[in-house]
């Protein structure tokens, strides 16, 4: 049974040929999202590299698609590590935040950007894989390694926390 | 209702990286992709040898070697052996405090994996901190759960059967768990800055010995009551309590209304837990479990 294991072609080969076309792609995802260069490519090697295992593993089709998909998991690790880090390194300053008040507004999104990189990296987090990815909130769970619930209430407090600074950048 | 946020979805757009980053990337797939064992990243890990050690056949050995890292934290220990014919023929991988050895299979001396053989006929003892994430992480990997975690009289455990049929038995390192009154002190996390200097002064001092934590930097303290821990990388040295409370929810409410800071709850696997600040600004958790 190894033999015939070994002689089926690697599916991480595919992974070379796409290498080209996929990485600007990958990149892109994370420099939009992160807005560092130098996590960026951190993160897109992350990617690249685990995606060999990943793709032996779970032989299925190596596409930009199921690329990006690991990016998503490989930028929600660093923002949880990121949120870990902050929560161990420091008095815990978040303010709490108990409803969640409609909004009515047009967002400028330059003001928007830099009011999520502000953020701490767990609502950081939870609302770019929310809105920028447009992920259903079980989705966004599965990320954060939360639960639905758990997640619900995150994105309370994190809209609560980017409408706070949002509305003191503009005035 | 309208959400203003929703204006922020943004698809992919490609982004040229810096060229000569493309090209290093580029350069490490390949090698990871190309090497004929498989094995990316390679490192080397000391551990001691130990009285007994277990030596497994697998009818697979990339894949396993694979599997022990993402189940059971394994750190890759040299490079495999790799004979004639395309087989592992050795490798080890360093496993909490032992080494663990496999290659692949050997029908020339019947060295068989369970698979082939029809069954495992012994099982692999395995203790680690945090059963539940590692039984998790195991199936999430590919294993079989054959008995869900539960506690027992000896300590909380679970069986999974690998990919190559291997029986694990993952059983805690910690002892189980006291009683958990309100109020009570549950465990002691000391944060230093430095828990190598930490543990010498305490080995010393106190006798204290340790074993590696479920964090980084993080270790368990040997047979103290209540349960302590040592972090490092605390920028002040401080001990942090942890305290069990019956409603986490109302102890939440209670440490704002008196002039404290409450954490969000987090769903640990021993319980639903939030970091606290009291009014005067100590740190603490509260334990609802």
């Amino acid at each position: 049974m190894s033999e015939q294991r070994r002689v089926r072609p690697d599916p991480a080969l595919a992974l070379l040929e796409i290498y080209n076309a996929a990485l600007p792609q990958v990149y892109g995802y994370l420099l939009s999202r992160c807005r560092n260069a130098a996590l960026a490519q951190d993160l897109a090697a992350e990617t690249f590299l685990a995606a060999v295992g990943a793709a032996r593993r779970d032989p299925g089709p190596v596409s930009i698609g199921w690329l990006i998909g690991v990016a998503r998991h490989k930028l929600a690790d660093h923002w949880r590590r990121q949120e870990r880090e902050q929560r161990n390194l420091r008095l815990v300053h978040a303010e709490q935040y108990e409803a969640d008040d409609p909004w009515d507004a047009t967002l400028d999104a330059v003001l928007a950007r830099q009011v999520l990189d502000r953020l701490g990296a767990h609502h950081r987090a939870a609302l770019t894989l929310r809105y920028l990815d447009g992920l259903p909130v079980p989705e966004v769970a599965g990320h954060l390694d939360r639960t639905v619930h758990a997640t619900e209430a995150l994105l309370v407090r994190a809209r609560a926390a980017f409408r706070a600074s949002y509305e003191e950048g503009v005035s | 209702m309208i959400d203003p946020l929703d204006s922020l979805r943004a698809p992919v757009m490609p982004i040229e990286p810096d060229p000569r980053f493309a090209t290093q990337l580029r350069a490490r797939l390949e090698h990871a992709v190309l090497q004929p064992e498989g094995v990316a990243m390679t490192t080397t890990v000391d551990a001691p040898a130990h009285t007994i050690g277990c030596y497994i056949a697998v009818d697979d050995a990339r894949r396993a070697l694979e599997f022990y890292v993402e189940a059971f934290d394994a750190r890759r220990r040299g490079e495999p052996y790799i004979m004639a014919d395309g087989r592992i023929g050795h490798a080890e991988l360093a496993v909490g405090d032992s080494v663990l050895m496999l290659a692949d299979e050997f029908p020339e001396i019947d060295m068989l994996s369970p698979r082939t053989r029809g069954g495992p006929s012994q099982s692999l003892y395995l203790r680690v901190p945090d059963v539940d994430a590692t039984v998790q992480r195991a199936v999430d990997a590919g294993a079989r759960l054959e008995r869900a975690v539960a506690d027992y009289d000896y300590g909380r455990n679970g069986i999974v059967v690998d990919p190559s049929g291997h029986r694990w038995m993952v059983a805690s390192s910690l002892p189980p768990p006291p009683s958990r009154r309100h109020g009570e002190v549950g465990y002691l996390t000391y944060a230093v800055p430095d828990a190598e200097r930490a543990k010498a002064f305490y080995d010393a001092v106190l006798g204290w010995r340790f074993t590696p934590g479920r964090v980084e930097n993080g270790w368990q303290i040997d047979g103290t009551a209540p349960m302590s821990g040592m972090w490092g990388g605390a920028t002040e040295p401080r001990i942090q309590p942890l305290f069990h409370v019956d409603d986490l929810d109302a102890a939440l409410a209670a440490v704002r209304a008196h002039g404290g800071r409450a954490g969000e709850p987090e769903q640990q696997p021993y319980g639903l837990s939030a970091e606290c600040t009291d009014d005067q600004g100590a740190r603490f958790w509260l334990l609802q479990s």
